[in-house]
């Protein structure tokens, strides 16, 4: 019996054929296709940036032939450099004011909404729920076009420009402020502000102790990704601009491009993603920050956000 | 003493449903009381209701006297030991502690004094600077006993709050609540589903089904001396038979199929159908050619090893099946599958009852969050 006891050890060994079909049909083993497939996506994705960010560091005026490094496309080139051409200083000028309003108006508001929406129970409540997400849903060229006709008929004191320009942005980024606040509140429940008024605290106070410190990984997110979406945004900006000192950086590279391409709109398309990117990274550290500890709860900013795809 | 609380014929309907449907309770002052029931029962609601999260749809809640059925949360002199804990996670234990103070208004010293204190009492010295996430199950309990004890609240609710923690750590913590609640003398209302822990610590307990209260006792009364059939089933087993009370006065004489017995155990005066029931460790098998008053023949259905006892399931001749708990002390015991037995049901065993229509509960224990 004690032979017998171990028969793998005189089975005979796995064929090559065996083991690399085992290999590919494990459901169990390592994810190989999809981690090949998720690489070839990203390939893809990125090497088009890549490229671009590439040619803004081009010497010559060429944006398809590489001549070598230089700065002369952000710094030095006395009349089309970012820094020495005056409409791509305006273009990024009006496209941070832009976002950094933006972001002051919408946030603040868009907590206000969501902490009323999400206590809010009866009548109505659904429909202004499903009425919040409209805006994420109604394509933007819709939107453009119906802002600029109120704003040019109905409130008539709204001139096109940056106060209409800024009016639209927040129109539009309300949405995921109210989306992304009112996830963290379902995900973080009543209890904590029970508890504070089980301590004492007034309905105020348990709002200003309790709530918002837990919401500040929220309100910190869906800042970051206002600014950043308000950052690229074309359509509306386009539709609600004056000319002029309105033109935004998107609208300065479409029309750019369309016109006489050089490396200088390579140089402010990257100052842009980078800013993009600075922005979402912050947002998104400074949410690990707070959320530490309570990773185990909820799904973290994943969860919070699973209520839609930005 | 001040921490008496009265609920007067209390209701909360949530729409068409009643959660809680009429309660009448006192609870005096400094008493371990527990509200035990099913999931569903309203003990949490009634709970909520004294702790002000939920307003009554009718009835009054005192407070020594005072009606506060209709005075927010924050006004109350309650506390509330949540299932969950709440404790803020983005504040440290001492943080969480003292937040009641800060709301007081009391002086920077003093509330580091009473944090401290109240931290020894729970056992947490050294604790002050961590945040509830880095912090077990059981210390973020008692996070939750100190951060409503510092406040000196003349009640404190407890909403289930050895739920979320292991066996063996709850039994440690039943026996320190109880001695925590003798220290500090004040009202403890305390919300279970779990009958074990509800016997352990209360003074006196309240068992509650469909959102009534079917019977308020002390712990030995209501395992012993059931009133109805619901309580009888909930806490622990209990055998339960369809049974006809045929005649007698102190001494019951009830018909079961062929079988008359005689029970000497609650509503011994009904006439007509009943319910009797007896506790699995009060049936005595003994062999089959036994014979004596109260006496049934039956047979060995299945046996079940317990550990410190074995249950042994017997089909009755009258049809029903009882379960019956035979202590191990070591011997082994004679009864196999299919060994015919006589079931000796003692009649000072047999407690005839009044049926409420109270849903029973279901008969295995897990755990179930109400």
């Amino acid at each position: 019996m004690s032979d017998a006891a171990l028969p793998t050890a005189h089975a005979p060994t796995a064929s090559l054929w065996q083991r690399t079909h085992g290999w590919i049909t494990n459901p169990w083993g390592r994810p190989r296709f999809l981690v090949l497939i998720t690489w070839g996506y990203m390939v893809w994705a990125i090497v088009p940036v890549i490229i671009a960010i590439q040619f803004s560091f081009n010497e010559t005026r060429s944006r398809t032939i590489w001549s070598g490094f230089s700065l002369r496309w952000y710094t030095w080139d006395p009349s089309d450099s970012v820094m020495n051409d005056p409409s791509l200083r305006q273009a990024l000028a009006q496209s941070f004011k832009l976002a950094g309003a933006d972001v002051l108006v919408a946030v603040p508001i868009g907590v206000a909404l969501a902490l009323g929406l999400a206590r809010w129970r009866g009548r109505g409540s659904g429909t202004s729920n499903f009425i919040m997400l409209f805006p994420l849903v109604t394509p933007e060229i819709v939107m453009g076009v119906s802002l600029l006709l109120v704003f040019t008929h109905i409130f008539t004191f709204v001139h096109t420009g940056t106060l209409a320009q800024i009016l639209g942005h927040v129109t539009f980024s309300i949405s995921y402020v109210v989306v992304i606040v009112r996830g963290r509140l379902f995900s973080i429940g009543r209890q904590y502000e029970e508890a504070a008024a089980d301590l004492g605290a007034s309905p105020g106070v348990a709002l200003y102790r309790v709530l918002l410190p837990l919401l500040t990984p929220a309100i910190v997110a869906s800042a970051a990704i206002v600014f950043a979406l308000s950052i690229d945004d074309f359509v509306i900006s386009f539709w609600l601009s004056n000319g002029g000192g309105t033109v935004t950086v998107p609208m300065q590279i479409y029309a750019a491009t369309r016109a006489a391409p050089l490396p200088s709109t390579n140089a402010i398309a990257t100052i842009m993603v980078a800013v993009t990117l600075l922005t979402v990274l912050a947002g998104f550290l400074v949410y690990r920050v707070f959320t530490r500890g309570e990773r185990v709860a909820g799904g973290g900013m994943v969860g919070d956000m699973a209520a839609f795809d930005i | 003493m001040a921490g008496e609380v009265t609920l007067v014929d209390l209701v909360k309907r949530f729409g068409d449903v009643a959660a809680v449907d009429g309660i009448n309770l006192e609870m005096p002052s400094g008493e371990f009381f527990s509200m035990l029931g099913p999931s569903g029962c309203g003990k949490t609601t009634t709970l909520r209701m004294i702790a002000g999260f939920e307003q009554p749809t009718e009835g009054r809640i005192l407070l020594d006297g005072n009606d506060m059925a209709y005075t927010p949360p924050h006004k109350r002199n309650v506390n509330t030991v949540f299932q969950s804990y709440a404790l803020f996670p983005h504040l440290n234990v001492a943080d969480n502690v003292a937040f009641g103070l800060k709301r007081q208004k009391v002086g920077k010293h003093e509330i580091r004094e009473r944090v401290a204190e109240t931290l020894e009492l729970v056992q947490l010295t050294g604790f002050e600077r961590r945040k509830p996430a880095q912090m077990s199950g059981g210390q973020q309990q008692r996070v939750a006993l100190a951060r409503a004890l510092v406040l000196k609240p003349s009640v404190l609710l407890l909403d289930e709050p050895l739920g979320a923690l292991d066996a063996k750590l709850r039994k440690a913590l039943q026996i320190e609540l109880k001695a925590l609640q003798q220290q500090v003398g004040i009202t403890f209302i305390y919300v279970t589903h779990d009958q074990e822990e509800a016997l352990t610590m209360s003074d006196r307990i309240a068992v509650m089904a469909d959102g009534k209260v079917e019977q308020v006792a002390p712990p030995r009364e209501v395992y012993e001396e059931p009133s109805t059939v619901f309580v009888a089933d909930f806490l622990g087993v209990s055998n339960l038979m369809d049974a006809e009370a045929v005649g007698g006065a102190n001494i019951c004489r009830l018909q079961l199929g062929d079988f008359e017995l005689d029970a000497t155990q609650g509503k011994t005066d009904a006439r007509g159908p009943v319910q009797v029931t007896i506790r699995p460790e009060r049936v005595h098998l003994e062999p089959q050619e036994s014979t004596g008053q109260n006496h049934i023949p039956g047979m060995v259905e299945r046996l079940v090893y317990l550990g410190n006892s074995v249950q042994v399931i017997v089909h009755l001749a009258i049809g029903t099946t009882i379960q019956a708990l035979v202590q191990n002390v070591g011997t082994e015991i004679p009864w196999k599958q299919g060994t015919a037995v006589q079931a000796h049901l003692p009649a000072d065993a047999l407690r005839v009852l009044e049926d409420t229509g109270a849903a029973l509960a279901p008969l295995d224990e897990g755990a179930v969050p109400a």
